[in-house]
């Protein structure tokens, strides 16, 4: 009579094999597997073939599971498995899916941890830039994902009275994320998308991106530190004469034309989907304000 | 037509919807019967895959397909999956809804992959079980895709046409009946795949999947990357002569060619549809 596991047991067994980070016989002999199913027992628990044994069997699951969590993380990723190779990146994903294992029906959110990841995982060269390369990447994915949302009509502007716009906050649409680099990652993700490959060099410079989708078209802009600096404090929940009076008073004062330029560009981008100009409410926090969402 | 005790319709020949088809669907809107949507590419998006979805369902029917249902597993059933699930399926006004035999983890955990069940008494009454609280928080009854597997388990007291057969009387669940998927794992388990398809209550059946597989030798992996061979066709034949007019659809999911050549792969079953079946011995038996 062979080995009886109840069900629960022995889908503990199976699935600490599949994902174990060793080959499939280090994983039958693992002590996640071991504690359900003795190494030597596995064949009263799998039939074999009429060509594999029960093991060579398990090595099919076995090996079939990092190559779709790397192909899952690759299409949220693409450049970061450029600029670290094939080798380099299936490392990263065998160590990342073990640190950060999927725990939703959706493969969509398995990659929103990656940028946390980059930041610990051992080895990694160009650590820095890795790690802003993978918060760009992994806001590309969410804003292509976000809701979509109506953005402010040319009527509703025109709407407010003059003399509310010092009051007023403008409220971004969920598919938006401003990011600040330490390294020009925009540009490194923009030449892996071109057919040349012509990288910028990797010296650490500065340098702001805003991310956002408009008619279901996600678009990548470079800001300068002063336009990024006045796009943060209005996604913040600043006040426009509170947000322009701070970025007049920064480093590099912006003419008013340059104000008016951007102005006009973030509102045709259709970045904001409304203007409050309504009492004050709790100041919104920057940054990402939806969950995680990948590329389906 | 239909042949099905539910009285689903048959919708014909069509193909897996995939993302590299939108361009082609949209703009050329081609003459193909139906499509399968699936479902957790469509579940947590609000951008454009879900914008393009609502253009396609517009203009041709669909029936959602999961791979993340785990109605097999020993976890708790994840309540947020079928309610957006169920939100997906009156969004498209999706035929049916099907996923698969199988379990995708445990503790918590998704390996997303289609894990084998072992056919016992008790895996059969844990499933039933799960089955028909699906189907009535779905509030239509679920449809279940016998799946490819490569590994078969010492305990299991019945096959995996009995198993199925059991398990959609119990639970009163439809049948997406995957000849291929009968094929490859005849091949890897040496099973006779006419006793599958002579097996399974035809009644039951209301959709078929047909796809490619690759060949290692020692055993055959479900990729859906290539034509289906013969004897898969011959398979889909035999059981057609059973149920009758049934939805069928084709899948191709790795190395995806043009959708003409994809749809042209499918519109090989109308061959199998109106031909009288020829000798079963046609089909191999397994290895």
């Amino acid at each position: 009579m062979g080995l009886e596991v109840p069900l629960d047991r022995l889908q503990r067994w199976l699935q600490a094999v599949v994902v174990h980070r060793g080959t499939a016989e280090e994983a039958v002999a693992a002590p996640a597997a071991r504690a359900f199913v003795p190494r030597g027992r596995v064949g009263e628990v799998l039939l074999p073939s009429a060509t594999l044994r029960p093991e060579q069997r398990l090595a099919i699951y076995h090996g079939m599971y990092l190559l779709r969590m790397e192909e899952a993380l690759e299409s949220d990723y693409p450049a970061l498995k450029h600029f670290l190779g094939d080798e380099g990146f299936r490392t990263l994903v065998a160590g990342y899916v073990q640190a950060y294992p999927s725990r939703s029906y959706s493969l969509n959110f398995l990659g929103r941890h990656v940028p946390d990841y980059v930041r610990l995982a051992p080895g990694l060269r160009r650590r820095g830039f890795c790690h802003d390369l993978a918060r760009l990447e992994q806001a590309v994915a969410e804003v292509f994902d976000a809701p979509e949302e109506k953005p402010l009509q040319a009527e509703e502007i025109a709407a407010v009275p003059d003399e509310a716009w010092e009051r007023a906050r403008l409220v971004p649409i969920a598919a938006f994320r401003l990011l600040a680099f330490r390294y020009p990652v925009n540009a490194y993700l923009q030449s892996v998308k071109d057919e040349d490959h012509a990288h910028t060099p990797l010296r650490r410079r500065d340098a702001w991106v805003v991310v956002h989708r408009r008619q279901y078209n996600v678009w990548r802009q470079d800001l300068d530190r002063a336009g990024h600096g006045l796009l943060a404090d209005l996604v913040a929940g600043k006040r426009l004469g509170s947000a322009v009076a701070a970025a007049l008073r920064r480093g590099r004062r912006p003419t008013q034309a340059e104000l008016f330029r951007w102005f006009r560009g973030w509102m045709g981008a259709g970045m904001f989907r409304t203007v409050e100009t309504g009492p004050a409410g709790p100041a919104r926090p920057a940054g990402p304000a939806r969950p995680g969402l990948k590329t389906g | 037509m239909t042949t099905n005790r539910w009285g689903l319709p048959d919708l014909g020949i069509g193909v897996g919807l995939r993302t590299v088809h939108f361009p082609h669907i949209l703009s050329r809107h081609p003459a193909v019967d139906w499509f399968e949507v699936l479902s957790e590419n469509f579940m947590d998006t609000g951008g454009r895959p879900l914008h393009i979805l609502d253009q396609i369902v517009e203009r041709y029917p669909v029936a959602l397909h999961g791979v993340s249902l785990s109605i097999g597993s020993t976890d708790p059933l994840d309540r947020e999956y079928l309610r957006k699930l169920k939100t997906l399926a009156a969004r498209t006004r999706a035929r049916w809804v099907s996923d698969h035999l199988c379990w995708t983890g445990v503790l918590g955990r998704n390996v997303h992959d289609l894990l084998p069940m072992p056919y016992t008494e008790e895996a059969l009454r844990h499933t039933v079980a799960r089955v028909k609280v699906v189907s009535e928080v779905l509030e239509r009854p679920l449809v279940l895709e016998n799946p490819s597997s490569y590994v078969e388990f010492a305990a299991s007291t019945m096959t995996e046409w009995e198993f199925l057969s059991r398990l959609a009387d119990d639970a009163d669940c439809g049948l997406l009946l995957d000849v291929n998927n009968v094929y490859v794992s005849s091949f890897n388990h040496g099973f006779d795949p006419r006793d599958y398809i002579a097996g399974i209550p035809a009644d039951r059946v209301v959709q078929y999947h047909v796809a490619g597989h690759t060949n290692k030798g020692t055993h055959i992996v479900d990729t859906h990357s290539d034509h289906a061979i013969a004897e898969v066709w011959e398979l889909y034949r035999l059981a057609w002569r059973r149920t009758g007019p049934t939805a069928t659809l084709y899948e191709w999911d790795e190395d995806i060619p043009s959708f003409e050549v994809v749809h042209a792969e499918a519109l090989k079953a109308r061959a199998h549809r109106e031909e009288p079946a020829t000798e079963a011995a046609s089909v191999r038996r397994g290895a």
